[in-house]
């Protein structure tokens, strides 16, 4: 039985608390005994982001004594797992936690690669009978080279018709603090990642990483759009057993 | 915010709402990643050959001094001079006391971004010399008055239609009186003809050069038009401006750097006309200048080389390629940047060159995608680096005081799960009653500068933590 | 002057010293150590693929008689008009051979002229891998490959080097940047896609780039 701790990032746990809900229910699915450590707060990404590192530092110092007993760590978010297995070692370099920074980093891991390339499975008895496009966030894509593990999955999903949108790796605009910063610049490449999963004729757009879902979401509700958010670990949720529906943002809002 | 900081910005909004040019800059890219899937099919295997690149580069860099001098004995042996420039104005006037010791008044110029960035002309147009652009890229925004749109296709932002109205008002005698004159061949006829005059009257040809290599002596210039060929075989006189960092250290390097630069550039296997020269004519020789001039640029190139994390910026080969790449500059074009140097590159280098205080928002202005850093064919690390600048904008103190208040706040609250969660109840109750009256992207609503651009996720009533002790543990 | 740029010179190289005390990082990459190109199988066969690519024109020729033949052929497609040549006896005997009542201005009396409608000259080398052509400036100059709108070049598949490495290999062992002031490699017309990038042939070099290749050449 493996042992997982959530890392469930700080927006994830504020904002899109169902995301965090699914990755459990896919977790104890595969027969993961799933813990979840109250402790945690941030990774730092958004302070190391803007380059406030002596800020950020003592937020990683933390999660290394959150983390330093987990076996595995899963966290539904690429760009999180990212600042921990890859800008950690870096924000920590020259200090006595840069040994440390390196063993949490071979030990966390984003949803699906840990699906597929930890545990093995690829085949999560899901049914989600819509056509389905997939964003690759960026950080998962190129700093933890993650493409091939979303598909695999998707592909296994009863129903589901996957669909390959245009330019389906360019960056969707998020950025952390850019998307506010920047808002203008931001919203422009979000337009153009609605209109590209438009136009491929996407029911729902899904990926690994939830801010980007919630800036895509939020371009595309602003459009009056007819392509929906959904986070991967949502759909592996939904197994088709009455009173399931997939707590897509949308579905919320209109639920109000 | 600095000027340049506001200017950006005012310039993003413009360039990010003009559809039409979005959908220019979008076309010419997906031809050039069209072209590069086919250019790549040369190497058998393109990431290997990215590494010799970076090899090649890190070599010439790390042995700078020592290249440089072996390049400027083999120049000056073949009777050619070597001038080292310190700062932009020192090479402005060498070049401009050649001109006038030299009674030279017409000038043909090759495309040259580090003759941009010592704003070369206007310097010598000021003293009463014209200075014909002859790149076709180029040569159309000189008419136009404004900056290259990017460093290799300079006027990927205008329409045959736009080039054909420019070539009418400015070149009426170039001009055939034939009907369809926005055809492409038929512009490029009028820019040949209307350049030609130029090239067999000027008395100096300038340009910059791709490479410098070491142990051949020899300056490597590649063109597709054959432009920067008869600017060095028909004027008498010849001056290279090349920054210092574009040595590579053998003749044999460019057997992987030119196909790489032709790849990464434009998509080719090669590029058409790729020259290596090494000094004036010869004795016995038929043509060429009777003075070869090589003015070697640092400019700031050496505080950048002393910034051991950040050196490698100095690989670039100018190829463009992570302009290409990245998402913000296909969203608002070269022109929004304000700077010598644009996309990814110039976020990276601009700060370096003219100071981080005034141009650091460049490197913020960026998702952090990595899609630069995953094409450039000498690896540099460029998103990582606009990182590092971002931190040392920080250690430097130049960041707004309130940001940095902001940040202090923050990590007070997020040092403590108890203060987390309080303070994330808290906002997203505050949140959930202005938008239940409605105020969601007024000027109240706290995430105004999010909402300015997209609609608020739903807030929603509990948090994951508050979800997990109710029944996670199920 | 002269001092001022002496010392220019020496604070540039005393900061490039300075700056290279604190060492880089070397990312090292298990490179694979096989070939980088794709390998060539046969190299006349590679560089007709390549000129078809690049729109250099290629005709091959048994020997000397089917170049001037060929010569002849290309020169009557050629605007009327004169016509420049590289002073090699190689090509004066081709000429020789020809009949043509176009001006002839051979290298030995200069540059070309603006008005040439075609040059021919002779060849450092080919470069099969790219389709290229290799020229030093000691053979006919610089303007002799660029100034006319035609460029016929005459050689022999014993000058024809596999890739672009064994031609600078060649140019290495010859000491050719020694001998010459420049040298050139050419692949292809003139052109640019400076226009909405749309290939146009033909910018300020020759529109048309003409390969005789002859299997010997005496």
């Amino acid at each position: 039985m493996k042992k997982v701790s959530l890392f469930i990032p700080c927006f994830v746990d504020q904002i899109l608390p169902e995301v965090g809900m699914d990755v459990v229910r896919v977790l104890r699915r595969i027969g993961c005994q799933v813990d979840f450590p109250e402790e945690q707060t941030c990774c730092g990404q958004p302070a190391f982001n803007s380059g406030y590192w002596d800020d950020a530092r003592p937020l990683a110092e933390r999660f290394l004594r959150i983390f330093r007993e987990a076996e595995a760590v899963v966290c539904p978010s690429g760009s999180c797992t990212t600042m921990l297995r890859v800008f950690y070692p870096e924000l920590l370099a020259g200090t006595n936690l840069n040994g440390e920074a390196r063993s949490l980093g071979s030990r966390v891991f984003e949803f699906s690669e840990f699906l597929v390339n930890i545990a093995g499975v690829d085949d999560l008895g899901a049914y989600f009978p819509h056509r389905v496009a997939f964003h690759d966030a960026c950080h998962g894509l190129r700093e933890l080279h993650i493409n091939v593990e979303p598909r695999q999955l998707l592909r296994h999903v009863r129903g589901l018709e996957l669909v390959e949108m245009s330019r389906s790796e360019e960056c969707c605009g998020f950025g952390g603090t850019f998307a506010t910063k920047f808002g203008m610049i931001s919203a422009a490449m979000g337009e153009t990642k609605a209109g590209n999963a438009e136009a491929c004729g996407a029911e729902y757009l899904a990926s690994n990483d939830p801010s980007c879902l919630m800036h895509i979401d939020g371009i595309l509700r602003r459009r009056n759009s007819p392509v929906r958010t959904v986070h991967l670990a949502s759909i592996l949720a939904r197994t088709g057993a009455a009173n399931e529906g997939p707590e897509t943002m949308s579905r919320v809002r209109s639920a109000k | 915010m600095t000027t340049a900081a506001q200017e950006f910005l005012r310039a993003a909004a413009h360039e990010s709402t003009d559809l039409t040019r979005r959908k220019a800059i979008r076309h010419a890219i997906d031809q050039y990643d069209a072209a590069v899937q086919r250019g790549r099919k040369q190497f058998v295997d393109y990431e290997a050959a990215r590494q010799k690149c970076y090899e090649i580069k890190w070599e010439a860099l790390n042995h700078l001094d020592k290249y440089l001098l072996e390049f400027e004995e083999k120049v000056k042996a073949r009777g050619g001079q070597v001038f080292w420039a310190e700062t932009a104005e020192d090479a402005r006037r060498y070049i401009a006391d050649l001109a006038m010791r030299r009674g030279v008044r017409t000038v043909v110029k090759s495309k040259s971004m580090v003759t941009e960035e010592i704003h070369l002309t206007p310097a010598l147009e000021k003293l009463g010399l014209r200075v014909f652009e002859t790149d076709l890229g180029e040569f159309i925004v000189q008419l136009r008055n404004e900056p290259p749109f990017h460093i290799v296709t300079p006027a990927m932002h205008l329409t045959r239609g736009d080039i054909a109205k420019l070539f009418r008002e400015k070149l009426p005698n170039a001009m055939s009186s034939g009907a369809s004159s926005e055809d492409p061949p038929e512009l490029v006829a009028v820019a040949r003809r209307a350049l030609r005059r130029a090239f067999f009257s000027a008395e100096m040809g300038i340009t910059g050069a791709n490479f410098l290599v070491a142990d051949a002596g020899m300056i490597a210039i590649t063109t597709n038009e054959g432009n920067d060929r008869l600017g060095t075989a028909l004027p008498r006189l010849h001056v290279a401006v090349v920054g210092i960092e574009k040595v590579i250290p053998r003749l044999e390097d460019l057997a992987i750097l030119w196909p790489v630069l032709a790849t990464a550039g434009t998509g080719q296997t090669i590029t058409c006309y790729d020259s290596l020269i090494g000094g004036p004519r010869r004795d016995g020789e038929v043509d060429g200048p009777e003075e070869f001039h090589v003015v070697l640029l640092d400019n700031g190139r050496t505080d950048l080389l002393a910034d051991a994390e950040q050196r490698d910026v100095l690989h670039c080969i100018r190829c463009g390629s992570c302009l290409n790449a990245c998402p913000v500059f296909r969203a608002v074009g070269g022109h929004t940047y304000g700077t010598t140097y644009s996309g990814p590159i110039g976020s990276v280098l601009t700060p370096h060159l003219r100071g981080l205080n005034e141009f650091q928002h460049l490197s913020y202005a960026s998702s952090l995608c990595g899609a630069c850093t995953s094409v450039c064919p000498v690896k540099i690390d460029l998103h990582h680096h606009l990182l590092h600048n971002r931190r040392n904008a920080v250690r430097e103190g130049d960041r707004p005081w309130h940001e940095r208040a902001a940040f202090k706040l923050w990590r007070w609250t997020m040092n403590s799960a108890g203060r987390f969660a309080l303070a994330g109840a808290a906002g997203r109750a505050a949140l959930r009653g202005l938008y239940r009256l409605g105020l969601e992207a007024t000027a109240v609503d706290p995430l105004r500068p999010w909402t300015k651009y997209r609609t608020a996720p739903p807030i929603p009533r509990k948090s994951f933590r508050a979800m997990w002790r109710e029944n996670g543990t199920r | 002057m002269e001092r001022a740029e002496a010392l220019g010179r020496e604070r540039v190289l005393a900061r490039i010293r300075s700056a290279l005390k604190a060492p880089a990082p070397h990312h090292q990459c298990a490179s694979p150590s096989g070939p980088v190109f794709v390998p060539l199988a046969n190299a006349v066969e590679r560089f007709q693929r390549e000129c078809a690519a690049n729109s250099t024109e290629l005709i091959l020729v048994p020997d000397t008689r089917g170049a001037a033949d060929a010569l002849g052929m290309v020169l009557a497609s050629v605007t009327p008009g004169e016509i420049y040549l590289q002073d090699a006896p190689p090509l004066r005997r081709m000429l020789g051979g020809l009949k043509t009542d176009r001006a002839v201005r051979w290298s030995n009396d200069g540059p070309p002229s603006e008005s040439s409608q075609a040059a021919i000259t002779a060849v450092e080398c080919l470069v099969a891998a790219t389709g290229s052509i290799f020229i030093a400036s000691s053979a006919a100059g610089r303007g002799a490959s660029v100034v006319a709108p035609v460029h016929i070049v005459v050689a022999s598949e014993a000058q024809l080097e596999p890739d672009l490495a064994a031609a600078l290999r060649r140019v290495k062992d010859r000491e050719l940047t020694t001998h010459n002031s420049a040298l050139f490699l050419i692949t292809g017309s003139s052109r640019t896609a400076d226009i909405e990038k749309i290939l146009v042939l033909g910018a300020h070099g020759p529109r048309r780039v003409v390969v005789i290749l002859a299997r010997n050449l005496d």
